[in-house]
């Protein structure tokens, strides 16, 4: 029996663990009485709430077809989609220029100076002149450029604004008449007659070819129609299913000096450079049978079947944004500003702290149990967040399983970042707060900016020397890490992602680990980032507890 | 059983704040009963329990609370409990609740706790109130609370910094009695105040410390009786102060008399209760109409005055 | 008594505004003490002040005044923590910056280094632009940071220790004290902001002894960038000053700015890069800025988002802001919280 009479059986430890538990339960309840901690958290809520919204709707609009390579469009409205246009060399910046509409060849001209200033003869000109016409084509269309002379807006010349060609010329692809029925010309149009150019004004001519009847192609036939073609084996694959890398059968049109319109584009199809020609080359890890790299040709699998891939890239993509900058990022750096700097600090402003420091209980240990009750708030939080939508989006997300249970790692693999994460903001602006009782609201405001600045530096570029001293990057690698251990075939769809120019934003969001001490295992990366992240916030309730031991309180 | 080391000991013990200094080599040691510690404000009874209490390290010396170092090691605090004088509370607790609270930071169970609450609050009062928030408290019942708080886990010393401050007087006589019984209990109580008087209606055994300097110690009537050795002064108001000084300077206690003010006459004394004792009939008898009779001397100030100057 | 004030010597400059210290010389409080010496009634007479007010926009200017000099000289004025004043320099100088560069190019001459460095750090619409309105390092770091340290405490401080009484118990009514404590702010901020931006484009045309066909040239994107800075300045000042009016302490207003400016922009990015939706760049007062400030200085926006989403969202949030700003402070209560 000791002095207060209880029990022997009652060992140091027994009683250690209840003023644990007195002070993290005190700690709990003290934060759930704070207004603060409800709005901090129910915003956290908003904020992944508002993340499923756009979710459930990007899933409810479907891994619709996506045209990828974006050659389904039709900029210039005239029905031919670009797919089709590039493959008949003609231009989809032009709603007079499709596959069949013809070629203007260019013959001649009056210069500005030629001392000859009349030609006759049934062509296509262009530019300023007088016409005396046997025949006009008034339904002119072909051509390159605009500047087109529309023969219904055509009117009298007015005589009230002086001399045509001295003191005034017709406006911009407009024709006027003059009262002898001679026709004043500023623009482009196919018409037999004399012409005569007055001085200083300049005519070309020419003739148009090659048109035909072209059946349009349905917008349809550029979605999805080069899909990836893989086996699942190394090497050289690839089938260009359609043909826009082969170019097998093109059209190409060519300006006077024989080059390529200034709308194609040259095209390499060995851009890989293998000596293949529109081939894909894949690179697979011997050991673990994963893509590493992947080299396409260009314009090879650039259009796959978005169910396969785009959705089940899209869908990481999402999962690994919302755990990196709304968990890591987000809550992981507002809610330990917000909650853990007045742990200690409080109590003393508002002189309750005496209560608890007149109490057998060690200074260090206070400040763990402290950062503990912190933390046990926040856990809880992160992790029913977390496994909130793990399960919304498991079970609305891509694939033939009716719940993806493969997502679940991951979603807990997020958690017990955040929670890390965290822990070592909270012990670090704990720790803050009790080294400067004065400075430290404004320091921990500083390094809130810092590593929020270093975050983003590390969202943008994972191997950045700088960021490694911030927590968020650790963070971050730990999830780059967990993703590669629980869907290892990651680092294919992000090659993917880059190779058929997939837009799934995977390869921005999602990059290999950095720090495995160079053995690219996704293991070694969590190994170093949770020790990393576990002794910064056990080194920074050491400092804090030592500071706070011998610190004399008045 | 070996012999238990007392309460509270101090060896020499030193505190400066940089060029202030808090406590000015104070030796002594407290051991049952209550006890008042004395003085003005700024004389350093915070700083003395501050070290108590391991908040402060001292500068020299060494503190021992039940033989162990305060500063060192948490393990006294089992056996102490503490009532500061600062105000707040948690004020969203219900009285049990952080009674509840406090009794498990000393590592009771659950249970244990609770009851301990439950028992403590009916000591001190406060049984009926024991659901309602701190924060809706009046100031006596708060302060109630606090010592309360300091009861729960049963300790054998209890500090009490200014209980009394600011507290009605009802107030007061409630506090005051729960100290006295704490003090029949047979705990070790020291109580501090700066007002003598509210020291003498709890216990005769005080200390008095002045500038960080330990001015006295020991009973009170007993130190009250080495000042009387020390001249005293009486005031008295009267109309015609010369003439009732002539009459009263041939008594045998009186040896001095002055004029401070028309209308006043101060008699100096060497022993106070020996004045006290004739002046009433010395002035029936000159006839001569006294309107008050003061004795400036008897509070804290006029002591310290006196233990200081001499 | 010693202890007693001194407060006859000298008027304090609150005083000599408000014009409390006059009238009082002469207003005797007239004690009649009766004949009887225990207990005594006192009858107090009172003569009210008839001493004419200064006119509004002095008292005003006092208000205004004791939190701009705050900045240079706590002595009498607002009290800005030395860590604050110390972030405002930095984040100034790092502003100013870009004129040091320009310096040392107008040194290197022609050709080589100094060309370097005049084409990086000189005028062009992208400087001018990123001298506001650039997310790195100024609107990721230093304007968020500015602009949390100095608006935090504007008006939770007053709630916490009550001295928005100071002001009330004065003949300064509501609007004058948010108007006063909101110009303060913003031209603390805009002393930065704004400033920094002006000294720039100065100095690039003096230091390179550039002529008026330059000036005619730049001056409309400088134009543009300076509205846009006031636009910044403004908004920001809105969201901060809204913030400190709800807390009760500046660091959780400063916090909350923080998690206002980068929480909407993150998500917004977040939501843009993963849905392809630029339509959470509403929520983002950054993003709102630059969009805009984009199409004042005539570079090609890199949103998605049209123009006119950004300008009714920006004057939403600074509306919505200054709605929430005036509702707090009209409810004020004149004690500590």
């Amino acid at each position: 029996m000791d002095v207060q009479g209880r029990q022997l059986s009652e060992t140091v430890w027994t009683k250690l663990d209840r003023k644990a538990g007195a002070v993290v339960e005190l700690t709990i309840r003290q934060l759930r009485h704070k207004i603060s901690t409800w709005v901090v958290l129910s915003l956290g809520a908003v904020l992944m709430i508002m993340l499923l919204a756009f979710y459930i709707d990007a899933v409810r609009d479907g891994f619709e077809p996506v045209d990828n390579d974006g050659d389904s469009v039709d900029e210039d409205r005239d029905g031919y989609p670009l797919g089709q246009e590039r493959k008949y060399g003609t231009s989809d910046w032009d709603g007079e220029q499709f596959p069949g509409s013809g070629t203007y060849i260019y013959e001649g001209e009056i210069d500005w100076n030629d001392e000859n200033r009349e030609i006759s003869g049934n062509r296509t000109w262009e530019g300023m002149a007088y016409l005396e016409s046997t025949w006009i084509d008034f339904d002119y269309k072909g051509g390159q450029w605009d500047y087109i002379i529309d023969w219904d807006d055509v009117t009298v010349c007015p005589d009230t604004r002086g001399v045509v060609f001295e003191d005034w010329m017709p406006d911009y692809s407009t024709a006027c008449q003059l009262e002898n029925g001679t026709y004043v010309t500023n623009g482009k149009f196919t018409a037999e007659g004399n012409l005569s150019v007055p001085m200083n004004y300049f005519l070309s001519w020419g003739y148009i070819t090659g048109i035909f009847e072209v059946p349009k192609d349905p917008k349809e036939m550029y979605i999805d129609e080069d899909d990836i073609d893989w086996d699942g084996s190394g090497g050289s694959q690839g089938i260009d299913d359609d043909g826009d890398c082969l170019r097998i059968d093109w059209f190409t049109q060519n300006d006077v000096n024989g080059d390529l319109m200034w709308w194609q584009e040259p095209h390499n199809p060995d851009s890989n450079g293998n000596g293949i020609p529109c081939d894909v080359i894949w690179v697979i890890d011997p050991e673990t049978g994963e893509v590493i790299s992947i080299n396409a040709d260009s314009s090879v699998d650039e259009d796959p079947v978005d169910e396969n891939y785009v959705g089940e890239a899209g869908h990481r993509t999402f999962v690994i944004a919302t755990g990196k900058i709304a968990f890591v990022l987000l809550l992981g750096l507002f809610l330990p500003l917000f909650l853990s700097l007045g742990l200690v600090r409080d109590e003393t402003e508002r002189g309750t702290l005496h209560y608890l420091l007149s109490k057998p209980i060690h200074r260090g240990e206070f400040i763990l149990y402290r950062v503990l009750g912190y933390l046990v708030v926040v856990s809880i939080f992160v992790l029913f967040l977390s496994l909130f939508m793990a399960l919304i989006t498991s079970v609305i997300g891509p694939g033939d399983s009716l719940v993806r249970i493969g997502d679940f790692p991951v979603w807990l693999g997020i958690a017990f970042t955040t929670i890390l994460v965290l822990a070592a903001y909270g012990s670090l602006f704990n720790t803050i707060g009790l080294l400067l009782p004065k400075y430290g609201v404004y320091l921990c405001i500083v390094i809130g900016v810092w590593e929020f600045a270093m975050g983003f530096t590390t969202l943008i570029s994972p191997s950045s020397t700088v960021a490694s001293l911030s927590v968020s990057h650790w963070g971050l690698q730990l999830i780059d890490s967990i993703v590669l251990a629980s869907w290892p075939d990651t680092i294919q769809f992000s090659q993917m992602s880059y190779a058929f120019s997939l837009d799934t934003g995977l390869e921005w969001i999602w990059s290999p680990p950095v720090h495995t001490l160079d053995t690219n295992n996704p293991y070694m990366g969590i190994i170093t980032s949770v020790v990393v992240l576990l002794s910064t916030s056990a080194a920074m309730i050491g400092i804090g507890s030592a500071v706070f031991s011998k610190r004399e309180i008045m | 059983m070996t012999s238990d080391p007392p309460a509270v000991m101090l060896e020499a013990v030193s505190k400066w704040y940089g060029e202030v200094i808090g406590i000015n080599d104070v030796s002594l040691a407290i051991d049952g009963g209550v006890t008042g510690v004395l003085g003005p404000n700024g004389a350093g009874k915070s700083t003395l329990f501050k070290l108590l209490l391991g908040r402060l390290r001292p500068s020299q010396g060494a503190v021992r609370l039940f033989g162990t170092d305060p500063w060192d090691s948490t393990s006294p605090f089992r056996r102490v409990g503490y009532v500061s004088e600062t105000e707040p509370l948690y004020e969203w607790m219900t009285a049990l609740d952080f009674l509840t609270t406090m009794a498990r930071l000393h590592g009771m169970t659950r249970e244990e706790a609770k009851n301990r609450a439950e028992h403590v609050l009916d000591f001190v009062g406060l049984s009926e109130v024991r659901h309602k928030e701190v924060g809706k408290y009046s100031k006596g019942m708060r302060q109630r609370v606090k010592i309360a708080h300091a009861l729960v886990h049963d300790p054998d010393l209890i500090i009490l910094d200014e209980p009394l401050h600011g507290c009605d007087p009802l107030a007061r006589t409630s506090i005051m009695s729960v100290i006295r019984e704490l003090g029949n209990r047979g705990k070790t109580v020291i109580v501090s105040s700066h007002i003598l008087e509210e020291i003498e209606r709890i216990t005769e055994q005080i200390v008095i410390l002045h500038n960080g300097r330990l001015l006295a110690l020991g009973n009170l009537h007993a130190i009250r009786g080495l000042l009387d050795k020390h001249p005293h002064r009486i005031m008295l108001e009267t109309e015609s102060p010369r003439k009732l000084a002539k009459e009263l300077i041939s008594e045998d206690p009186i040896y001095g008399v002055r004029f401070p003010e028309e209308g006043c006459l101060e008699i100096q004394t060497g022993d106070l209760s020996a004045a006290h004792a004739i002046l009433p009939s010395a002035i029936v008898n000159s006839g001569i109409k006294v309107t008050s009779v003061e004795n400036p001397d008897d509070n804290l100030d006029s002591l310290l005055g006196y233990l200081v100057g001499g | 008594m010693k202890d007693e004030l001194d407060i006859s010597g000298g008027t304090t400059r609150m005083e000599s505004a408000f014009g409390s210290g006059d009238g009082d010389e002469e207003a005797i409080a007239s004690v009649a003490q009766k004949a009887e010496v225990k207990g005594s009634i006192y009858e107090q007479t009172y003569r009210p002040w008839r001493g004419s007010l200064g006119p509004r926009w002095v008292r005003n200017y006092a208000i205004f005044r004791h939190h701009v000099y705050g900045l240079f000289t706590s002595k009498g004025h607002r009290y800005y923590h030395p860590m604050v004043r110390l972030t405002i320099l930095i984040v100034f100088l790092f502003s100013i910056s870009p004129v040091a560069m320009l310096f040392l190019a107008s040194l290197g001459g022609q050709g080589g280094f100094g060309e370097v460095l005049s084409r990086m750090w000189g005028i062009n619409r992208y400087n001018l632009w990123g001298q506001v309105l650039g997310f790195f390092p100024r609107n990721l770091c230093m304007w968020p940071l500015l602009t949390a340290l100095v608006v935090g405490g504007m008006i939770s401080d007053d709630r916490r220790n009550g001295t928005s009484a100071i002001y009330f118990s004065r003949p300064v009514n509501r609007t004058d004290y948010t108007a006063m404590k909101y110009l303060s702010s913003a031209v603390v901020l805009g002393f930065v902001i704004v400033f920094s931006y002006i000294v720039y484009y100065t100095s690039a045309i003096v230091l390179n002894g550039e002529g008026w066909a330059f000036l005619i040239d730049t001056f409309p994107i400088f134009m543009g960038g300076l509205l846009a800075g006031i636009l910044l300045v403004i908004t920001y000042t809105s969201i901060g000053l809204a913030l400190s009016s709800i807390s009760q302490s500046r660091f959780f207003a400063a916090v909350a700015f923080l998690a206002v400016i980068y929480g909407t922009k993150m998500v917004a990015f977040l939501i843009e890069s993963t849905f392809d939706s630029s339509i959470l760049y509403v929520l983002s007062p950054y993003d709102g800025l630059a969009n805009i400030g984009q199409w004042l200085v005539g570079i090609e926006s890199n949103y998605d988002l049209p123009l006119s989403f950004s300008v009714v969202s920006i004057l939403l949030i600074n509306f919505l802001s200054l709605i929430l700003l005036t509702s707090r402070v009209s409810s004020l209560e004149v004690t500590r919280e």
